[in-house]
């Protein structure tokens, strides 16, 4: 028995994230993604030529289910990279299995895949691969998916999720919620498909969680496999000392961000500081990043961390202490304070208006997000801090104000993916969604430290991987207590003997090892036994016969039957002690 | 009996690698007992194990028992199994070698479990490792090289588990780690780092002959601290920061990098955490290996004011430790403390951590001093005031930089800050811990502030030697000196030693009088008069009424100087009232009051007196010619003195001596006044400052119930009663109270047309409470018509 692993996307590439496992004849699809890369056919996963090469008429029949570990926040030119063909396969192809995916997946998929879907017709004038009702159509064969939650998705096929942890996706700088893992099993052979996760945990957000499970094949993302990052402490630090400098000076702060996740996180951080330092200069959140936070909250409780699971039962920790609801009119106060404003690449709204206002006085302060798309203001201040900038023909900002970079953090780094290898200990490791280089540095990495073996195959190419079979077998009672009678008298003679000499040798030595001798019995109809010598013939219900050999050898004493079932079991190599 | 069918179904897992290697073992001993293999049971049964312990027969067959069950097949046994082996390991005698092998099978067989999928067995494994460590590092000889390289193993091994999913575990495997002893800097500093430090001594170390498996190399245990301080769940970055701290001082390179991580702990969101960094900090502070670098300080500084007092005082304490390296930091640390303590002046321990960090850093100090002594020179006029908790602060920090240890530079303290300092000698001798003798102290920062009235009784080097050994012992956090005791002590301290400098000015005066100008003498006396007037009023008891009998003794010697001025400027006789008429009446009176309001007054006080009013009848004389009268009171005196001295213990005064022979010689008189100029030369005033049971006799009018907030009411034609309290001190039963009560005519009289007045009183003895204390009180009734108000 083996698992068959077909990568149909994101082999030595990122993005368009599919996998096929093929475990005991049921074939699971992970995440089913769309590369932005490309405008061609490589846009989406080679479904039709998975479907030859199955040999399967379609698709419902060929695939047993997909599971969707994740969607990406969708931004312009961002990926999406684990759902984007799942209308364009479900609709298009006529797949009509079942499709399972989180309950933050799910909420917010069809929002992402329409944002995308008009985008890409509006912007570069595609042809329209799906339509909006298509969208929704394959919104409705989805099945929500809980933590931990065991779904039998046939007779045979288990499937479980676990927490991955907060996933941030560099470009848009924001956060994914709802990632998981996905566990699944057949018969014996169990596997574990990671889509994106993170092994450190942030303020509100934790760190992935999953059981030690015992596995075949892990199939893990291998992005940042190179990458080790340092710790978000040290920018944290120097976050609050930037903050705390420019607002004891008597200046203002901007903090231009998307509205969910990364703004909760400063402001946990900065309310703390607040809390701690005992400050009195206000923080506002504008209108819209409030009501916005407010959904975050309610809809995710049950994925942030253990210290916000602990405390939103007393009150709702995104109730921030210091932070005020923020008026138009209040830009032009005097005075320090710290404003959350979105969006955060200053492309324009209400932290550009804020932007304009503050920017000329070398007293205030604008920290930025670590990424901004090229043309943003927010990039023009990134790539250098320049004396002016010039909006349009008529307006121009004079910038003389601090300007603080927030760098963001990625997935996983490199000694994540090691530190979840090394703890759920697969006998095979498939890297998947990574740049060939890295992957080829990581599985040196894996196979000299961790010593299993590990492959990275590239699209439409597949891995065969061999399963351990476990072969289930009783034993009878006299068996049991023959042998452990027989090794009794064996340890309480040692331990006689070693009283009061050097112990160590004889305690858990290698020679320690007793060996009990018995027949196993494998009949088709019944399940595998193990018998004692003078068992078989009653279980057999023969008589036991005698043989003697006069002149060589002076006595062997045995059955023919059982000299046959003696061989059999040899053949079969599990002679099992029990 | 377990249904074989039912065992081996119920727990697929249990065919696992690591027990496929190991048949399961089952113990006869134990089977036997049971009656039957009774799987259900043995995981109790392994944890109703005799406590190793007692059976001291045969611990290895405990341990014999227990490694079996290790390998068992159910997940509940085997932890059990584990903690069964970690008891015996703990007590275990590791150095004999029964111990030290009980230690090492048990140490192997918790290695096999490591990567048990079960994670109470993986809890059980981590306490069992961390048992282990222990007692190898206790025992086995570091110079044993194998060993060193086997505690390296055992922390990369408790490394490996640090990261592992389940919370419980990481907390118990990074406790473990921190208690590890003996382990390579390289390993160490490893820990700190995610990114894989290159070494080639740990490449394929070789342990007991087995080379190290390949889970087992630096990486795993690589950054394993940066991963703990930054776990989801506070118990496990709090016991992060305490291993951290703790094993900071086997390697000052991992020191310095611990603190790294360390600092930022502080903006932990967790209180605890906090807490506990500090406390690591601390830790790390007390063993030295604690260098904090300029980009700590904002961290240090925003602790400093952190609205947790436990926070607050935690960080001063580790300030109050610390060595930096640069004078801005100083300087930086330095303010943050005084603005701790003026956003928080209630933590008066602020003073003694400023005296210790000042102590740290001596030529810090140093210039701290030069640059307060030029602000005090700067600002003399009045504007510094040294209740400004700043200026404390500065004040506090410059007199520390002399009791620093380095000794080989010389520390210029201008002398203007000691003598600063010495109104902090309070707060200074509690920074100083309890031990420290307050004189000591306060004759130091005298000699040191070079006030010329200093007596030498303590010579300042040897002070700054030996106290500085008493510092250097002192512990930082030494509980506060009881203020109040304090100073009181200070106070009699102060007081005195201000009071025989003002006697020795008064003496020096004396000495003067003749050569300089009336005006000066007069005004030196006057001063001393007012600075023992300040004295006396702010103490009590023996000492406020002898420095209130100095009052009046420097005003009779100020009536002394003027009246001599005038006798030798008009040396004519005259008629009618004079200013010396006038003057030697005074002194008289003042005279009169220091012989009839003091009790208790002892012979030198009684000599001093009867001399003062020698001269004063010895000026009258020559003022008004020979008077018998006078002639009579100056025999009377003459007599009283010479029995005064008779039994021979006091000796008269040459003054004394030469006036009974002069009035001897010539009863008239007239030879005495003629050698007025002789006789005045010999009088010198010489005040003791032995003042023996000297009691002041006072009384105390006090009008009850009226005060500027609360006046008395009364209504115009009505009577009104008025309540005055008398208290009468130290009166005896043979005094009489002379009660007068004159109505200011001036004040009154065009308002007040009639005021009847009466009294009742009643006097209360107040034997019990206070000996001579009585207590009048009076009430007084008048009508009172027209517009007045009581004082």
């Amino acid at each position: 028995m083996s698992i068959e692993c077909l990568v149909l996307g994101a082999g030595q590439e990122v993005g368009k994230s599919c996998v096929v496992a093929t475990i005991g004849g049921k074939r699971i699809m992970f995440d089913c993604g769309m590369h932005m890369g490309y405008h061609d056919h490589r846009h989406y996963p080679d479904f039709s030529r998975a479907l030859t090469l199955w040999g399967a008429s379609d698709f419902t029949t060929a695939i047993s289910c997909i599971v969707i570990t994740h969607l990406c926040r969708l931004v312009l030119c961002s990926h999406l990279d684990h759902i984007g063909a799942l209308p364009y396969f479900t609709e298009v192809c006529g797949y009509h299995g079942p499709i399972y995916m989180t309950y933050p997946t799910k909420a917010l998929a069809p929002f992402m895949l329409e944002d995308y879907r008009k985008v890409t017709m509006d912007r570069r004038g595609e042809e329209e691969q799906y339509s909006y009702e298509d969208i929704l159509r394959c919104m409705k064969k989805v099945i929500p998916l809980d933590l931990k939650q065991t779904i039998h998705v046939d007779k045979d096929l288990v499937i479980r999720a676990y927490y991955a942890g907060h996933v941030l996706k560099p470009l848009p700088n924001s956060k994914v919620l709802g990632a998981a893992m996905i566990y699944a099993k057949v018969g014996d052979a169990a596997m574990v498909y990671t889509g994106d996760y993170n092994m450190t945990p942030d303020r509100h957000l934790g760190a992935a969680q999953i059981d030690h499970l015992k596995l075949d094949l892990l199939i893990t993302e291998s992005t940042y496999a190179k990458t080790i990052r340092d710790s978000r402490h040290a920018r944290e630090r120097e976050f609050l000392k930037a903050v705390h400098k420019c607002v004891s000076g008597g200046g203002k702060v901007l903090i231009p961000t998307f509205a969910l996740g990364r703004a909760q996180e400063l402001c946990m951080l900065l309310d703390d500081y607040w809390e701690r330092m005992d400050l009195k200069v206000p923080i506002y959140f504008s209108a819209g990043l409030t009501i916005q936070a407010n959904m975050y909250y309610k809809m995710l409780i049950g994925w942030t961390s253990q210290k916000i699971k602990d405390s939103h039962a007393v009150h709702n920790p995104f109730d921030f202490k210091h932070v005020c609801h923020f008026e138009r009119s209040f830009i032009n106060n005097p005075g320090p304070c710290v404003l959350f404003a979105t969006p955060g690449m200053i492309s324009g709204g209400f932290s550009l208006e804020a932007f304009k206002k503050w920017a000329p006085s070398e007293k205030n302060l604008i920290t930025l997000p670590g990424y901004c798309v090229a043309g943003t203001v927010g990039h023009k201040l990134m790539s250098g801090k320049p004396a002016r900038i010039n909006l349009d023909k008529d307006t121009h900002i004079d910038v003389r104000c601090q300007i603080h970079q927030l760098a963001f953090s990625p997935h996983t780094d490199s000694k994540g993916i090691m530190d979840l290898i090394e703890f759920l200990s697969p006998k095979h490791v498939i890297l998947v969604h990574g740049e060939k280089p890295q992957m080829a540095f990581l599985k040196e990495r894996i196979e000299s430290e961790l010593g299993m073996p590990c492959y990275y195959p590239g699209n439409n190419e597949s891995v065969s991987i061999p399963t351990t079979k476990n072969l289930k077998m009783s034993a009878t009672e006299r068996f049991i207590t023959s042998c452990a009678a027989e090794q009794g008298k064996l340890r309480v003679h040692k331990g006689n003997l070693v009283c009061g000499a050097s112990m160590p040798e004889v305690i858990g030595s290698a020679e320690d090892v007793d060996v009990a001798e018995g027949i196993l019995l494998m009949d088709k109809r019944k399940a595998p036994k193990i018998l004692c010598d003078d068992e078989l013939v009653e279980v057999l219900g023969m008589e036991r016969h005698l043989v003697q050999f006069e002149p060589m050898v002076s006595r062997i004493e045995a059955s023919v039957q059982s000299e046959l079932q003696r061989a059999k079991a040899a053949d079969l190599g599990s002679e099992g002690n029990e | 009996m377990a249904d074989p069918d039912v065992l081996s179904s119920a727990y697929p897992a249990a065919v696992s690698s690591s027990v496929r290697k190991h048949p399961v073992p089952l113990d006869d001993s134990l089977a036997a007992s049971d009656g039957g293999p009774s799987f259900a049971k043995r995981p109790r049964a392994a944890a109703e194990l005799p406590a190793p312990g007692g059976s001291a027969a045969s611990p290895e067959l405990d341990v014999r028992a227990l490694v079996s069950l290790t390998t068992g097949i159910y997940p509940l046994a085997r932890a059990e199994a584990l903690r069964g082996l970690a008891e015996v390991v703990e007590k275990a005698d590791a150095s004999c070698s029964v111990g030290s092998g009980i230690v090492e099978c048990s140490y192997e067989s918790a290695v096999e479990l490591m990567r048990d999928d079960d994670e109470g067995v993986r809890l059980a494994v981590v306490r069992l490792v961390g048992a282990c460590a222990q007692k190898f590092s206790a025992t086995v000889d570091v110079d044993a090289n194998g060993y060193g390289d086997l505690m390296d193993m055992i922390f990369l091994q408790l490394s490996s588990m640090a990261r592992d999913m389940c919370t419980q575990v990481r907390i118990e495997a990074f406790s473990a780690l921190g208690k590890m002893q003996r382990v390579s800097e390289g390993v160490l500093l490893q820990s700190l780092s995610k990114k894989v430090i290159k070494t080639d001594t740990m490449c394929g170390s070789i342990i007991n002959g087995q080379k190290l498996p390949p889970k087992l190399k630096i990486p795993c245990a690589a950054g394993v601290f940066s991963h703990g301080i930054e776990d989801e769940f506070y118990q496990v970055r709090t016991v992060t920061c305490k291993s951290l701290g703790a094993l900071a001082k086997f390697s000052k390179q991992y020191a310095e990098k611990a603190l790294d991580l360390l600092m930022d702990m502080m903006n932990d969101d967790t209180r605890a955490v906090r807490l506990q960094t500090l406390q690591a900090l601390l830790q790390m502070a007390t063993y030295g290996c604690l260098s904090v670098q300029e980009k700590h300080m904002h961290m240090f500084l925003g602790l400093l004011v952190d609205t947790s007092a436990l926070i607050r005082d935690a960080a001063r304490k580790i300030l109050g430790l610390v060595t930096l390296p640069k004078l801005q930091m100083f300087k930086s640390a330095v303010d943050g403390l005084v603005t701790s303590l003026e956003k928080n002046p209630e933590e008066q321990d602020v003073y003694g951590i400023l005296f210790s960090i000042g102590k740290n850093h001596g030529s810090f100090s140093a210039n701290i001093a030069k640059h307060l002594a030029k602000e005090i020179t700067m600002a003399s006029d009045g504007e510094l005031i040294l209740d400004k908790p700043r200026i404390k602060a500065l004040l506090i920090v410059s007199i520390s930089a002399p009791f620093s240890n380095d000794k080989h530079k010389k520390l210029d303290i201008p002398s203007i800050i000691f003598s600063h300092a010495i109104c902090l000698l309070g707060k200074i001798s509690c920074a100083l811990g309890e031990d420290v003798n307050q004189d000591l102290l306060l004759s130091y920062l005298c000699h040191k502030s070079g006030m010329p009235f200093w007596e030498n009784r303590s010579i300042s080097a040897e002070f700054g030697e030996s106290e500085s050994c008493n510092v250097q012992k002192m512990e930082i956090d030494a509980h506060m000196e009881n203020p109040a005791k304090a100073t009181k002590c200070l106070d009699e301290t102060i007081v005195m030693q201000s009071m025989k400098a003002i006697l020795e000015t008064v003496e020096g005066t004396w000495n003067m009088r003749m050569s300089c100008n009336i005006c000066e003498v007069r005004t030196i006396l006057r001063t001393c008069k007012e600075e023992l007037n300040v004295l006396a009023e702010s103490s009590s008891g023996l000492i406020g009424a002898f420095l209130s009998f100095l009052c009046e003794y420097l005003d009779a010697i100020q009536l002394i100087i003027e009246i001599w001025q005038l006798i030798q400027l008009d040396n004519l006789y005259t008629f009618g009232l004079t200013s010396v008429d006038i003057l030697l009446e005074k002194l008289d009176i003042s005279i009169r009051r220091m012989e009839c309001c003091f009790a208790g007054l002892n012979r030198e006080l009684e000599v001093q007196v009867l001399e003062l009013s020698l001269i004063a009848h010895l000026f009258r004389l020559s003022n008004i010619g020979v008077c018998k009268v006078v002639l009579g009171k100056l025999l009377w005196v003459i007599n009283h003195l010479e029995g005064l001295c008779a039994d021979g213990s006091y000796e008269l005064s040459d003054f004394n001596g030469e006036i009974k022979k002069a009035f001897n010689d010539d009863l008239t008189g007239v030879n005495l006044i003629s050698n007025i100029h002789t006789l005045f030369e010999l009088f010198h005033p010489k005040p003791t400052t032995d003042f023996g049971m000297l009691k002041a006799i006072t009384a105390v009018l006090q009008v009850s119930d009226n005060n500027s907030e609360n006046p008395l009411l009364y209504v115009c034609g009505l009577p009104v009663g008025v309540s005055f309290n008398i208290f009468l001190r130290n009166i005896s039963s043979h005094h009489k109270l002379w009660i007068c009560m004159t109505i200011d005519e001036a004040e009154v009289q065009g308002a007040l047309q009639e005021l009847h007045y009466w009294f009742t009183w009643k006097a209360c003895p107040m034997e019990k409470a206070e000996a001579r204390t009585r207590w009048i009180e009076w009430h007084t009734g008048m009508w009172i018509d027209g517009d007045f108000s009581l004082p």
